[in-house]
């Protein structure tokens, strides 16, 4: 509950103290902040009876004296000049701003500067600078994420940007959790460490007054990762609900568009998926797809009984209950149609892509060893005219991520098929992934063959057999957690920085990996802290990531750096 | 969680600039400087004047007071509370009517019903002020208006299902002291009949019609009583169905996508530009719409006609 609750104090205090009608101005990034943990019928009961977006706001010219203007934004330069020019010509009679992180002096300068009428009450720092998706996952919704694959020297405002944005997130959860946590980085990883040293210079030096909490306990760990360490946990197919309807569908801040499906229903254009408000999603997240079905399908029968029973009202007793219950029953239908209705997509969408074959193939590729036969394996489904162009592309990366040292004439002979069959391919991109994330440059065991204990592990699993072929898969992060709750991290693949030191096992660890999570991890999480181990995990990233987002990433950097090359 | 309050030196700031720049400016700014140094406590709950030309200042006289549409909500609000005050004073004369008295109770019944009533009155015509809030035309105060419709309807909609509730659970523990207490009379007759058995065989017949031709009175009054509770709970219930049928479209399903912040902001956004390109649109085909053309023919015959009549009195 933890990354929820507070977010959504913080919105508490804020309309709390304030009387009256109020309207409720955010910028496009807070909206999402308080947009998955506020519901638009609680902000109803705090009287807040319009919301708006600070850079539209300026363009209505009507006054609203009666209303008292709420604001939460940003702290960004642009964000300033828009409230500036708005405490010009005051339009509401009372203006309360509030910032989502540290306000430059500079700025609060240009602010009281622009308070002729004194209209503004108060000016606060509440630090909600992040998106808490869900208890103990949370996102940055950083746009330019795919800044962190590229070096220093192509873009270094671009990459100063990203960092910036990167430390106020983090600084904010720290904030928002009231704990100093002690920084430990991938030592692979320039823009981790990069980060990392930032972070600790924030945290220690220049507002260490800010960040002095008592330090009773033993310290929180803050561990920062980097994506190319793990490049194969985004490009894989998912099997599990809330995974799978954002790598086939897309989730965007707990919110599922469906109005690019052919025959979606009127009311169900874009549709909700919380833990929080969903009781059924909250059981069913993170099972698989074939429980999924059977679940759903109870649903729909237990909903089709009461429904018979509705339209079966005889005496007046029964007219009065179903009065009394149409407002459930309504519910009811619409979450039930929900869900009907993703997992029919979903369906039409593996058998259109024949997901089933491929994945399986993605899953030996991830998991299992024998290179001719993964070869062999991914050359039929090249080969396959019905595979799609990204599975393609999918399928050659993970083999190439394997296998890159290993045999490279097959492996030119694929990537030269995969030129040829898919049209749209940009050359070189698997080559690009290599240089950014192959195995030289990656922290962690990611296929568990570099260490003998490591490789005698897997061996034992894989005789031990699996349940399902799809769901083999588990992300590296949970060997990371696992080293973390034995004390088996090394400091060389993760050292300290600064002269902080840990010596006993914390208690909260806060992962955040740079370039972005993925639902997969986030589950992977969930299940751990249910284990009740004594460490509590929290899992966040500049952005949340499917395989789209991943390639797309991808492709954004090669092109900038292709086109940076060029201008040198 | 940690916040931090800027206030303090914000307003040291402001006071620091506000000091600077006092010298320089025109006569009006100064007005308005005095005006603003005299009213600075904080509860004023207007503000002064703006800072545009005097030639506005007609607009000031709207500055500070709420449109006319927040009386209406606030009635519907005041109502609300009424009616909260009267389920308070309903539920303690259910409690008093279902516990055993000496009396007939009718009393009791006749102000429960009476309470019922009223609180359904004042639900009824908050339900139909509250249509009038709803506005035409989207703008920012259409926005507010609808949002705080839906606040209304929402409390009006629980305040409703309380009522149902009260009442329900009322009406079923009533039955059950009904028929309790019509057990109790079955069993005193049985013993009554069983004692007056003893006595004489004779008196026994008659013992016997007389108390049945009581009970049967007595079960009539109850039936004819039950009946009319059953009415008026009938009564009660359509009209609170109906109440809840027109507030159920203003009020908004929890945890689906209507409730969403940003899906309204999002929602806003669009309505108004379709709105102004409706707008827009009307205004051009009212432009070149036939009705202008017939109407300017018209006039234009009308003169032409007026102008031959005259010729034709000059000329004969």
């Amino acid at each position: 509950m933890v990354l929820i609750t507070v977010v959504r104090d913080y919105i508490n205090r804020m309309l709390h103290d304030i009387s009256g009608m109020k309207v409720l101005i955010l910028d496009s990034q807070t909206v999402s902040v308080v947009s998955v943990v506020y519901s638009q019928s609680e902000l109803l009961q705090k009287e807040v009876f319009l919301v708006e977006l600070v850079d539209s706001i300026s363009m209505s010219k009507e006054p609203m004296m009666h209303l008292k203007a709420v604001y939460f934004l940003r702290p960004t330069s642009e964000n300033v000049v828009l409230v500036r020019r708005q405490l010009n010509h005051p339009r509401f009679g009372e203006y309360h701003l509030f910032f989502s992180n540290m306000l430059k002096d500079t700025q609060l300068h240009n602010l009281a500067d622009a308070d002729e009428h004194e209209v503004v009450q108060q000016v606060q720092e509440f630090y909600a600078d992040f998106v808490a998706l869900d208890s103990h996952h949370f996102s940055l919704n950083i746009p330019s994420n795919h800044m962190y694959t590229l070096p220093a020297v192509v873009d270094p405002s671009g990459l100063q940007h990203f960092c910036d944005q990167a430390i106020d997130g983090i600084a904010a959860i720290f904030l928002a959790l009231k704990r100093r946590p002690v920084i430990r980085y991938s030592q692979t990883s320039d823009i981790a460490k990069r980060i990392a040293q930032e972070a600790l210079k924030l945290m220690y030096q220049q507002e260490s007054g800010l960040f002095d909490f008592r330090r009773s306990e033993v310290s929180p760990l803050l561990l920062i990762l980097d994506r190319r360490d793990d490049p194969v946990t985004p490009l894989l197919n998912q099997w599990t609900y809330q995974a799978m309807v954002h790598e086939l569908i897309g989730i965007q801040d707990n919110k599922v568009d469906l109005r690019n499906i052919g025959k979606s229903s009127k009311d169900h254009k874009e549709v909700v998926l919380s833990s929080e408000q969903d009781p059924f999603f909250k059981a069913n997240m993170y099972e698989n797809f074939g429980d999924i079905g059977m679940n759903i399908k109870k649903l729909v029968d237990d909903f089709q009984q009461i429904a018979k029973s509705n339209q079966n009202i005889q005496t007046i007793e029964d007219m009065a209950k179903f009065v009394d219950n149409y407002p459930e029953y309504k519910k009811m239908h619409g979450n039930v149609s929900k869900h009907v209705t993703l997992v029919t997509e979903m369906s039409r969408i593996v058998e259109e892509r024949k997901l089933m074959l491929v994945s399986q193939t993605e899953q030996d590729l991830a998991c299992n060893g024998g290179q001719g036969a993964a070869f062999e394996a991914v050359t039929n489904l090249l080969n396959n005219e019905h595979v799609s162009d990204i599975d393609r592309l999918r399928l050659v990366m993970l083999y190439a991520l394997r296998y890159e040292k290993e045999s490279p004439v097959q492996l030119m002979q694929l990537f030269n098929k995969l030129a040829s069959h898919s049209p749209k391919y940009k050359p070189g991109l698997v080559q690009f992934l290599l240089k950014q994330a192959g195995v030289d440059r990656r922290t962690g065991d990611l296929y568990g063959n570099r260490d003998l204990l490591n490789y005698a592990l897997n061996m034992a699993r894989g005789l031990k057999g699996v349940e399902n072929v799809y769901t083999q898969h588990q992300p590296l992060l949970s060997q990371t957690m696992e080293s973390i709750t034995k004390g088996r991290m090394r400091d060389v693949d993760y050292p300290y920085i600064g002269n902080h030191f840990q010596q006993a096992r914390p208690q909260d660890v806060i992962i955040f990996i740079v370039g972005g999570t993925t639902y997969e991890e986030a589950r992977v999480v969930s299940l751990q802290n249910a284990t009740n181990s004594g460490i509590r995990f929290i899992l966040g990233g500049s952005a949340i990531l499917n395989s789209k987002r991943f390639l797309r990433d991808l492709e954004e950097a090669q092109r900038i750096i292709r086109t940076s090359t060029n201008v040198i | 969680m940690a916040t931090r309050n800027r206030t303090i030196l914000f307003r040291r700031y402001r006071d620091a600039l506000k000091s600077v720049r006092a010298p320089v400016g025109s006569s009006g700014r100064a007005l308005i400087e005095l005006s603003t140094a005299s009213l600075l406590n904080p509860n004023r709950s207007y503000t002064p004047l703006s800072t545009e030309d005097p030639g506005t200042s007609r607009g000031t006289v709207a500055v500070g007071l709420p449109p006319a549409w927040v009386d209406v909500s606030e009635e519907i609000a005041t109502n609300i509370q009424r009616v909260r005050g009267k389920m308070a004073e309903l539920s303690k004369a259910h409690a008093k009517a279902l516990m055993p008295s000496f009396g007939d109770g009718k009393e009791d019944q006749r102000q429960i019903e009476a309470l019922t009533h009223e609180i359904t009155d004042l639900l009824k015509k908050s339900e139909k002020r509250l249509q009038r809030l709803s506005a035409g035309g989207p703008s920012e105060d259409s926005n507010i208006r609808k949002n705080v419709q839906r606040s209304l309807a929402t409390e009006l909609q629980t305040l409703s299902m309380e009522l149902r509730k009260k009442q329900s659970t009322y009406l079923k523990r009533l039955r059950q002291q009904k028929e309790g207490s019509d057990g109790v009379d079955l069993e005193m007759n049985i013993n009554g009949s069983k004692s007056t058995r003893d006595d004489d065989d004779d008196m026994d017949d008659i013992g016997f019609s007389e108390h049945q031709m009581a009970r049967l009175k007595k079960s009539e009054a109850f039936t004819a009583e039950r009946e009319r509770e059953i009415q008026q709970v009938v009564e009660s219930v359509s009209e609170l169905a109906q109440i809840m049928k027109d507030l159920s479209v203003l009020v908004i399903d929890q945890g689906t996508i209507v409730d969403r912040i940003d899906y309204n902001i999002t929602n806003v956004a669009a309505s108004v530009e379709d709105g102004l390109k409706q707008l827009q649109k009307a205004e051009r085909s009212q432009k070149q719409g036939g009705m202008v053309m017939c109407a300017t023919i018209l006039i234009i015959m009308c003169f032409v006609m007026l102008v031959l009549l005259v010729l034709k009195e000059i000329i004969f």
